[in-house]
């Protein structure tokens, strides 16, 4: 696959996971453009034989905002569990923006495995290969993940068509 | 009241996954495709002066290396160059004699054809007979 056909292909899903990753549109183009530039200056590091070419842009994506949040992201735990929800929502605010923030008060790493679980579609070994993780602990990410948000996003339970609970 | 203070205090798997869509991103800027590749967008003749080709150092060095040598050989007169002089050198040469013989031998020459017929002979347009006066000696 040619450079401008995985452009082409790709560069939305790339540029999204990004953006809901850095929660920054300047940094989420950066890494978009330094993806595909990896592409085009290096063909011979994608390998068809071990991923396909949203995993292998998806891991430089991921890496490259690993490396930003970690140059600049001050003190956030990269993945501690035990750190309480970081934000608490307030009635005013919208809902995309409050799943927003509450995504973005997630830990690193179970922010990027919830976003390329739950909005990019991507499979839980895929995600295992992306972060460089085994299944179990992609698993256990989401699953922390999921639980962070279902008690930071209470108190939207009655907006967007939720009604009730199961 | 616990179990409801838990429903109260978290969402459940279907209302948080009602609720997850609802954060939109917007679509990626559309001039990035022109700063990846800038060649499909710029003429030639505009990348032609604005490509690089990309060289190993050693490569680079060794080249750079002979473009220095080249010059300096070129500045500096004399050295290098290829100068035409001419010189005259004794070389020994064999001399031989030419000797001219002037060779008689016989050979048979066949004498030319001449013209036998009767075309030259033709008859006069005026007769002028000579008398020529007999003498007799008398004895």
């Amino acid at each position: 696959m040619t450079p401008q056909k995985a452009f082409d292909q790709y560069h939305e899903a790339v540029y999204r996971f990004a953006y809901r990753l850095t929660g920054r549109p300047d940094l989420a183009e950066d890494i978009t453009q330094e993806c595909f530039l990896v592409l085009v200056r290096s063909p011979q590091r994608y390998d068809p034989a071990r991923a396909g070419m949203k995993t292998f842009l998806f891991a430089i994506a991921r890496n490259l905002a690993l490396k930003e949040h970690r140059d600049y992201g001050g003190e956030q735990a990269l993945d501690d569990a035990d750190i309480p929800a970081a934000t608490v929502p307030r009635e005013s605010l919208e809902v995309s923006s409050a799943v927003a923030a509450a995504v973005a008060a997630l830990p690193q790493l179970q922010r990027e495995a919830l976003i390329l679980f739950e909005y990019e579609g991507v499979t839980i070994e895929e995600i295992a290969e992306i972060v460089a993780a085994n299944v179990g602990t992609v698993k256990s990410r989401l699953h922390r993940a999921r639980e962070r948000l279902r008690r930071a996003l209470a108190p939207y339970r009655n907006v967007g068509n939720t009604h009730g609970t199961v | 009241m616990e179990p409801f203070d838990k429903q109260e205090q978290e969402l459940s798997d279907r209302e948080l996954d009602a609720l997850l869509p609802q954060w939109k991103v917007p679509s990626a800027p559309t001039h990035l495709r022109a700063a990846i590749f800038p060649e499909d967008t710029e003429p030639w003749w505009r990348r032609f002066w604005s490509t690089s080709v990309r060289v190993p150092v050693p490569v680079a060095c060794c080249l750079a290396l002979l473009l220095a040598l080249g010059g300096w050989r070129w500045m500096v007169p004399g050295v290098g160059r290829v100068v035409m002089k001419t010189e005259r050198v004794e070389v020994p040469v064999v001399k031989t004699e030419v000797v001219t013989r002037t060779v008689y031998r016989d050979r048979i020459v066949r004498a030319p054809r001449t013209a036998r017929d009767f075309s030259a002979l033709e008859p006069v347009a005026e007769l002028r007979p000579r008398i020529i006066r007999s003498v007799h000696v008398q004895d």
